[in-house]
This record gives structure tokens, C-alpha cells and sequence, in this order.
């Protein structure tokens, strides 16, 4: 076995490719299939009810944006401070990879597996609601990028906290704020500066877009104005996220 | 002329407790195998993070091939921490061809049968032993052949074969121009791949030298080790002839002496009471330890 194995070819590999630490990342991720399944029917216990029960689109809107910003920013968060703590961060940071790309990899790993929730969280509610097709779409991709601007934010948790408890305690701090200026609790007021604040975070847009797939009268908010905040709010994550890497790595050196 | 693998001036990296290195200045040229040896707390792994680019250091100045830019260094260099983190769902394969791809080199043929590790390549990393785990992390540090390579407590967790395999690894890389700076207290490991011994105390170095000269200031010295029931005053010990130092030991005292006829009945003179006080003596002929113990005044082991 052992001669089989000294013949065995093991070639070169770029790093942004597969091999690189997003797809190692991520392959780590598929084969914690426990782990997975948990977290693939974590949104459907929520969103299933929701869906299906009539509730209240104003507030089935909320839970269902909570849970996306809760999703994106846990994950991350709790992930990268567990990864400090076992070393990784440590042997990633003397490596002849750029901060920006760790960040982006690290990023983009656990990105892929939240859009797979988020995925079967818009199929749920597609089935249920039967919104218009455009819609749909702007809902979806407006998750994603929901989920990217809070994995950035989880991400910008870790570079300051050395234990997941730490990190769930901060992004809890962080994240609250967030949401009630998004207006998810009490609406968006229609001019002042809670208005302008909602506009610059992506919870308001996302629960605005939910309330529209559940037949909703949202306050504000179309298919086009949803699908560009989703292309901001996706360069934004991913901008910060690349931001982030160096001090994710320098924390602690 | 080619510049030194590593040189550090004035090197500081200390905590609010005043735990940590420094000043240190170092060199290590090519091919050189320089090791840092201190008791526990004394600064080693703060200074290898240091010099590994992995620590801000607060003063002084580390050039790695005669830049100071840790950025232009790391594709040189290759650090083996003590933590043995990997993506431990996928196989040891994987994550060694993730570390050659993160240093744009090929996988070296045969490296995983050269680490013992060729029949459970394939297997997930969380299948591994610690052990198994340490030598992966070692062959991820040796793919694309590194100029420099940073080694903290290399020796933690392997086996007989597997210290043997760094050795011989060390050995050989070394005679291809590696560099290499460990930090460790296993003097045997260090007696067998250093060519100079660097020894750290309270975060400073106090001694870098060929460990042949290190070695040979030893010679004719023995290492006499007492162990007592009760207090001996240790005073009556430094008095007898020819000893160098005396250090209390938890249940005792090491004694550092020239070698003569009638050394240890003079110590054992000095102890008096040999039959209530005196449990256990050994001596042997001293090594790095003791030439820590010598000039340090302080024992390797804390």
C-alpha cells in the first residue's frame, strides 16, 4: 500500500481553485453531513409554519429576515473563533496568502453552505405562496446577498472576539441594533434619519421583499429596487470581507 | 554574497505581565540549524512567533534574506507551530496539497511515505493520532522546499521513527542550504541536528554558540545529583572543592563539579547525616543541560 501510494501523482494546485481553502473549506462542511442536515432544516422548521399557517406578513416577514441575518452571521462568527482558537487562523497566517484572500476564502466557504439554507428557505416559501416568478427571484437573490453582508459581519466579530461564546455574545449586541434600525420591529418610519439608515442596511429591503412574496403591502420596495440592493449589498460582503482578512488574522499575533 | 537567512536586532515582544523576548539579537545563516533552549515561560515561542512573522514585534528589526517585509519572506519560509489545526474533514492528502498550492510548488513525490503517513493519506485528518497529526504538519512545512523553516517543540507527540525521520530530513535539507530555527528543551534531539544552541532565560538570550564549543565547555565536568529528605544547606556543597554551581531541585540539588578522585565522598561528606538525609545520588557526564545549568545557573527543566 505504501509503494502504491509513493507513486501516486499529487500535482501542483492553485490556490483559488480546487484545492484552495474556500473548496477545502467547503468540502469540510458537505462531510459533516450530521452537521449539515441540522442546518439545512434549521430555516424550514421556521420558515415551514410561516408559510403555511397565514401568518401575519409583517411579522412572518421579521422572523424570516431574522433568521437570515442570524444564519450569516452565527456561522461565521462561531466558525472563525473556533478556528483561532484551534491554531488555524495561526498556520493560515504565516502562509504566503494575502489577508484579503484568507478573509475571501474563509468567506466564500461558509457563504456557499448559508445559501444553500437560504435556497431551500425561498423553495418553501415558492411552494407555498406562489409569488410572481421576478419576485421570487429578487427575494432569493436579495437573501443571498442578506446573508453575505451578515457573514462579513460575523467575520467582523471574530477579528474582535477569541471564543465562540464571545463572538455569539458580541453579534448579538451588534446584530440587535441592526435589525430594530432596519425597522423590522416597528416598521420604517417614511423620512428622518431612521428612514436613511434603513436604507444603508440590507434587513430592511429583505423583510420588505418577504412581505411581497406572502402577498404583503410592504411600505417601499420593487423587484428592480431589490434586485439592486442585492448586487450592493453582495459587493459590500464580499469588499468587507476581503477588508477583513488581515485584521481576522492579526488578531492575537 | 548571499544574505543571512534570518537577522534579528533588538528584537522586543513583551506582555503587561513583562512575560515575554527581548532585546534579542540573532543570526542564522544559510544552512545553518540554530536552537533556542529555555525553561518553560523563558521566551522561545514568543520569539519564534516573532521571527516566523507571525508576532508584531514593539522594538527592534528582523530581516529575513535581508528584507524586513515579513510579506516578501513567507514564500521562503515554512513554520511548524505547536497546534496541529488542519481541515480535518478531508484527508491529510488534501491538506497537504492545499499547503503546496498556497505556496505555488508540487507536491514532493513520496513525502507522505518519507512522514510514515503513505497508508492513510487518504484518510480524513480527524482519523489521525496526535502524532500522525504532528508529522503531517511537518511535511506540509517541507513542501516547496522552504529557505527557512521555524520549528516549535518539533519533537512534541512523535515516536522513535518519527524523530528519526526529522533528523534525517534536517540532515539532509540541511546540506541543500536550509535554514532552520527550533525552539525545544529536548536536549538529545538538539545534540543530534543543531550546529549552534542558543539559550534563553527570562526573555533574553544568554548564550549562542557552536554546539561543539558548548559542549566541550563541559568537559571534565560531572553532574552530581542529590536527593535528600529534608533541608541540606546547600552553602556546605558550594564549598567542596572544584564544584561550578549548585542548584536546589525540588527534592534536592544538582551539583556541578570538575571531575577528581574523592568528589562524591566530598560531597556526601558535605550533606553529613548521610543515613537520615540522603535517598537517592547519580552522576553523569554532562551534556547541553548541564551547560545550561552552567552557565545559566539555573536548571533546563525549570
Amino acid at each position: 500500500m505504501a509503494e502504491r501510494a509513493a507513486v501516486r501523482p499529487l500535482g501542483p494546485v492553485g490556490h483559488a481553485g480546487p484545492g484552495g481553502l474556500w473548496w477545502l473549506e467547503l468540502r469540510a462542511s458537505v462531510r459533516r453531513r450530521r452537521a449539515l442536515a441540522i442546518k439545512l432544516l434549521f430555516p424550514l422548521v421556521l420558515a415551514v409554519p410561516l408559510a403555511l399557517t397565514g401568518a401575519p406578513q409583517f411579522f412572518a416577514a421579521m422572523l424570516l429576515t431574522v433568521l437570515v441575518a442570524m444564519v450569516g452571521t452565527v456561522g461565521t462568527g462561531v466558525s472563525l473563533t473556533r478556528a483561532r482558537g484551534a491554531g488555524w487562523l495561526d498556520r493560515l497566517a504565516v502562509l504566503p496568502l494575502g489577508g484579503w484572500r484568507v478573509g475571501l476564502e474563509l468567506f466564500l466557504a461558509g457563504w456557499v453552505v448559508d445559501c444553500l439554507q437560504a435556497t431551500l428557505l425561498v423553495l418553501v416559501l415558492e411552494a407555498a405562496q406562489r409569488p410572481d416568478p421576478l419576485t421570487l427571484l429578487s427575494t432569493w437573490l436579495l437573501s443571498l446577498a442578506t446573508l453575505a453582508f451578515s457573514g462579513a459581519l460575523g467575520l467582523a466579530v471574530a477579528t474582535l472576539t477569541d471564543n465562540p461564546g464571545e463572538a455569539m455574545l458580541v453579534l448579538a449586541v451588534v446584530l440587535a441594533p441592526m435589525l430594530f434600525l432596519s425597522g423590522l420591529f416597528t416598521g420604517v418610519p417614511a423620512s428622518g434619519p431612521r428612514y436613511w439608515v434603513a436604507q444603508l442596511l440590507p434587513f430592511s429591503y429583505l423583510q420588505n421583499a418577504f412581505q411581497l412574496v406572502l402577498h404583503g403591502n410592504p411600505p417601499y420596495g420593487s423587484d428592480p429596487q431589490f434586485l439592486l440592493a442585492a448586487a450592493v449589498f453582495l459587493l459590500v460582503g464580499a469588499g468587507a470581507a476581503a477588508a477583513l482578512g488581515w485584521p481576522l488574522l492579526a488578531r492575537g499575533s | 554574497m548571499a544574505a543571512l537567512a534570518l537577522e534579528a536586532e533588538g528584537v522586543l515582544r513583551r506582555y503587561r505581565n513583562g512575560r515575554g523576548v527581548g532585546p534579542v539579537s540573532l543570526r542564522l545563516g544559510n544552512g545553518e540549524v540554530l536552537a533556542l533552549l529555555g525553561p518553560n515561560g523563558s521566551g522561545k515561542t514568543t520569539l519564534l512567533r516573532c521571527l516566523a512573522t507571525r508576532s508584531r514585534i514593539r522594538g527592534g528589526e528582523v530581516r529575513w534574506f535581508g528584507n524586513p517585509d515579513p510579506a516578501r519572506a513567507r514564500p521562503r519560509l515554512a513554520v511548524v507551530f505547536d497546534a496541529t489545526a488542519h481541515v480535518d474533514e478531508v484527508s491529510g492528502e488534501e491538506n497537504l496539497r492545499f499547503f503546496a498550492g498556497a505556496r505555488r510548488a508540487p507536491v514532493t513525490p513520496g513525502l507522505l511515505v518519507e512522514a510514515g503517513l503513505a497508508e492513510v493519506g487518504g484518510e480524513q485528518v480527524s482519523n489521525y493520532s496526535y502524532g500522525m497529526r504532528r508529522r503531517l504538519v511537518i511535511a506540509e512545512a517541507l513542501v516547496g522546499d522552504p529557505a527557512l523553516l521555524v520549528l516549535d517543540e518539533p519533537t512534541l507527540g512523535l515516536d522513535v521513527e518519527g524523530r528519526r525521520w526529522l533528523e534525517t530530513v534536517l540532515h539532509e535539507r540541511q546540506r541543500r542550504g536550509l535554514s532552520t530555527l527550533l525552539g525545544t528543551n529536548d536536549t538529545s534531539f538538539v545534540e543530534e541536528v543543531a550546529t549552534r544552541v542558543g539559550f534563553l532565560v527570562d526573555g533574553r538570550l544568554v548564550a549562542d554558540s557552536p554546539l561543539a564549543e558548548l559542549l566541550a565547555s563541559v568537559g571534565g565536568l560531572r553532574e552530581v545529583s542529590l536527593r535528600f529528605r529534608g533541608d541540606v544547606d546547600l552553602e556546605r556543597l558550594r564549598a567542596v572543592a572544584g564544584v561550578h554551581q549548585v542548584v536546589a531541585s525540588s527534592d534536592g540539588a544538582l551539583v556541578l563539579a570538575a571531575q577528581r578522585d574523592g568528589l562524591v565522598a566530598d560531597l556526601l561528606g558535605a550533606v553529613g547525616e548521610l543515613d537520615r538525609l540522603l535517598i537517592d545520588l547519580s552522576i553523569r557526564e554532562p551534556r547541553l543541560a548541564e551547560c545550561f545549568l552552567q552557565l545559566t545557573g539555573r536548571p533546563l527543566d525549570g
